[in-house]
């Protein structure tokens, strides 16, 4: 899977597992904050994105603090993913 | 008017009796082991706090017992053994009761639901079902413990205990009752297990309360009572008081469905409230039996609440957790507490934070690490629950302080309506058109367009359940003129609703998701809507709805249950103006499985979908606001069993003019009722063949009416209803035919 597609996934599901009612995934800022400002997302939409994340690419991601690099926005989510799956 | 605590009864983790739990409490034991009440294989958490050898046979009847669930039998031991203490014989003597919970038969019922929606062509009527709904609890501990004038049921997630207290002592206090028992009961079971594994909020050890290392908390399961009466009723029939219960408060802190209020103003709000119904400062407090989960952000925001509300006292009053013993038992735990705050008076003594090594900076309080002696003349418990139901409740040694005045009664009215059905969003106005002769209304679910009643984007979180709800309370908010942008209006206003069978597809989709995909699947962001509190959690937090917020149950007479309870709260000024409703989502797995045992077979209308509010206010808050009072509540009543006369006390029609009585569901026992009253002649109309035949039919009944007294076409109205064994009767004047207004 290429970068360009996975990020389409990722905004797919971010769309449909957090009800972004109204928005669609194009609508979804690359590099904007997922957290607090940005997106407005917050710690429920966290463990939500974490336990999707998991289901649909096969990724782990990790709890507590090493999480915040990882959610700080898509682009380093999907770096996150690739980079995971690309270890595999 | 004092309130005594006569009688206390305990299931817990620690034991079966409230002594020997308090005993082991004392003692410093932790009931934490490997869970064996389900497998939990893939899990990283393993332990809980179990009450172990118990199973429903032990209290239900011959037979029967595939109907009734662990929390069941929990609870009526603990009732007994309150009971017992009180030295009363429910069948000699009235009691009420009130029973706060989340769970109820989750345990036995969830790998049924899960099954059934693996096999779509199953419809068999399940008997096992019958322990689902939250009142299934209160209807066997009815059975096996009592018979009980009045029951109710309640949720508030983990505050529920606490609330059911609550809403015991204004019943009390507004004479409305002489002997109360209240609690909280909760079993263990898979979706709370791994709903709160989903969440991240569980420590797989033995938890921590208020220390710097905590990780979360550990689930329990239990069940505690109290019996309270009034002090004169009491001493009359020769009663011991263990303690008084002398404050409460309940408020909302409509911030986030599962996080507490960081900076604990919220909270710290309701503490002081508590505090000034108990007529008390805190330099009279000299103990704090905390919430104190163990989570990250529950024992911080505790910890700066009660800095906020005790000010330089909190340096003085000593405060412990009972969690790091017996676990976070959810609906019980305010009940529990409540008994486990009221023998630390009784006994004179402190139990123990067991769990706590280093003390987090932000948790700086005087923390009571191992048991010891102390003059207890007052001591607060506190339970916070999901959603943000914050409930305290605070004890005093027996006589220790002056007398609370007793309180006034105010006059209830209604000043808004709205229904949610086959007729759309429907106001005060438009909600008689279900009086009308017109076609009966489609089947499943009602053409709702979310979109043009919320923000989505606010909305997001809410379920379908959630959403009918909130758009139900906006509108008689909205009908009723009530600003909750004025000052002072959000704190004094909640809200009231329930569904009878609550979100069992949710329930169902979750714990199938669990079965196929493994427990690490489970959906973090589902689990709360789970619990029946969550669309009235969910439309307070939407609205801004800072008074009291909870759910009730009581199959299909919700509705009447949860705008009586309204009634009552706002009467004697738990609140100055309550929106009361019920809320019933179409549910293909109800229709499958609990359909057609509940419903019986009389048909009595389509089985539809649809929500329904009236907003209950204080005539003298209503009038100081500009409001224009609709109704005027003149009478009610609940009751348990068969009263052929239960409507001798109502009050007949007025003289003048028209009066109607209007029930949600045709019912021959209603009828029959009915016929033996002051209002026999009075004209009848049943909701259900236009509203559709669901929880809400009553709600929808008590709104037309509203809309019938308003425009003028009555004069007085008796709505009626019921569901098997219980009844609910509510008489409304015009407001005009009373006083001028």
């Amino acid at each position: 899977m290429d970068a360009s597609e996975l990020r389409q996934q990722l905004k797919e599901l971010m769309v449909s597992e957090l009800n972004l009612e109204g928005k669609a995934p194009s609508d979804i800022d690359d590099a904007a904050p997922l957290f607090g400002e940005g997106l407005g997302l917050d710690s429920l939409d966290a463990l939500q994105l974490a336990m999707s994340v998991e289901e649909r690419f096969g990724v782990r991601i990790p709890e507590g603090d090493e999480a915040r690099p990882i959610f700080a926005s898509v682009n380093s989510l999907v770096e996150h993913i690739a980079k995971a799956q690309a270890a595999a | 008017m004092r309130i005594w605590v006569t009688g206390i009864g305990v299931v817990s983790p620690l034991g079966r009796g409230a002594g020997v739990t308090m005993d082991r409490l004392v003692a410093g034991d932790r009931a934490f082991g490997e869970l064996g009440l389900f497998p939990v294989a893939d899990m990283r958490v393993r332990i809980a706090a179990e009450v172990h050898g118990l199973t429903a046979d032990l209290v239900a009847p011959a037979g029967e017992a595939e109907g009734w669930s662990r929390t069941d039998a929990m609870s009526v031991l603990a009732v007994r053994e309150a009971l017992g203490q009180a030295g009363l014989d429910p069948r000699a003597k009235p009691v009420d009761l009130i029973l706060g919970g989340t769970t109820a038969g989750m345990f036995e019922t969830e790998d049924t639901l899960a099954w059934l929606s693996r096999e779509p062509s199953a419809i068999t009527p399940f008997k096992k079902m019958l322990s689902h709904p939250l009142s299934s609890t209160a209807d066997h501990v009815h059975e096996a413990a009592g018979p009980f004038r009045r029951t109710r049921s309640l949720c508030s997630a983990c505050s529920s205990g606490a609330n059911a207290l609550l809403l015991g002592a204004a019943w009390l206090r507004a004479g409305l009752s002489d002997c109360v028992i209240a609690g909280g009961a909760d079993g263990l079971c898979r979706l709370t297990y791994t709903g709160f594994a989903a969440l991240s909020a569980v420590d797989a050890n033995p938890c921590r309360p208020f220390d710097r290392r905590r990780a979360g908390l550990n689930l329990g399961e239990g069940a505690g009572f109290l019996v309270i009466e009034p002090e004169r009723t009491a001493r009359a029939r020769g009663a011991r008081p263990i303690a008084e219960l002398r404050g409460w408060s309940v408020g909302a802190e409509a911030h986030h469905i599962t996080n507490p209020e960081g900076t604990g103003r919220a909270a710290a709000r309701v503490m002081r409230a508590a505090l000034a119904r108990a007529g008390i400062g805190p330099a009279d407090l000299d103990y704090v039996n905390a919430h104190g989960t163990a989570t990250p952000l529950n024992d911080s925001m505790e910890a700066a609440a009660l800095r906020e509300a005790l000010g330089a006292e909190v340096d003085r009053v000593p405060v412990s957790s009972c969690k790091g013993q017996i676990g976070h038992t959810l609906g019980a735990a305010g009940g529990i507490e409540a008994a486990i705050s009221a023998m630390a008076i009784d006994r004179g003594v402190l139990p123990p934070t067991i769990g706590l090594e280093e003390v987090d900076p932000a948790c700086r309080l005087v923390h009571v690490t191992e048991a010891r002696s102390a003059k207890l003349r007052a001591v607060m418990s506190n339970s916070f629950g999901f959603g943000g139901t914050d409930t305290v409740l605070v004890f005093a040694a027996p006589g220790h302080f002056p007398d609370p005045e007793a309180a006034p009664r105010r006059s209830v009215v209604l000043t808004g309506a709205a229904t949610v059905g086959a007729l759309g969003v429907c106001g005060t106005a438009a909600s008689g058109a279900y009086l009308d002769p017109g076609p009966a209304p489609a089947e499943g679910p009602v053409a709702f367009q979310p979109a043009d009643h919320l923000e989505l984007s606010r909305a997001r979180r809410l379920d379908r359940a959630g959403r009918l709800t909130t758009v139900a309370i906006q509108a008689a908010l909205r009908e009723g003129g009530l600003d909750l942008a004025a000052p002072g209006v959000a704190e004094t206003t909640g809200a009231l609703v329930g569904a009878s069978f609550g979100s069992v597809d949710a329930s169902t989709a979750f714990m199938r998701r669990i079965y196929d995909k493994g427990a690490k699947y489970a959906s973090p962001a589902d689990f709360p809507n789970l619990v029946p509190s969550s669309p009235v959690g969910h439309a307070s937090i939407y609205l801004g709805l800072r008074g009291p917020v909870f759910a009730m149950a009581d199959l299909g007479a919700t509705a009447e249950s949860t705008i009586e309870s309204a009634i009552e709260l706002v009467l004697v000024g738990e609140a100055d103006a309550m929106v009361a409703g019920s809320v019933e989502e179409a549910s293909p797995m109800i229709e499958r499985c609990l359909g057609p045992i509940c419903t019986g077979i009389e048909h009595r209308g389509v089985r539809a979908e649809g929500a329904s509010a009236v907003l209950v206010e204080a005539e003298d808050a209503a009038r100081a606001r500009g409001g224009r009072p609709l109704a005027r509540v003149v009478w009610w009543g609940s009751w348990r069993g068969d009263r052929p006369d239960g409507l001798a006390e109502a009050p007949p029609p007025p003289a003048a003019g028209e009066a109607w009585v209007l029930v949600g569901r045709d019912d021959e026992r209603l009828r029959a009722l009915v016929a033996r009253s002051s209002w026999a002649a009075a004209p009848q109309h049943a909701l259900a063949p236009r509203s559709g035949d669901h929880a809400g039919a009553g709600g929808c009944a008590v709104a037309a009416a509203v809309s019938a007294l308003a425009a003028g076409r009555i004069r007085g109205a008796l709505v009626v209803g019921g569901a098997p064994d219980r009844t609910y009767a509510l008489l409304l004047e015009a407001a005009s035919a009373v006083a001028g207004g």
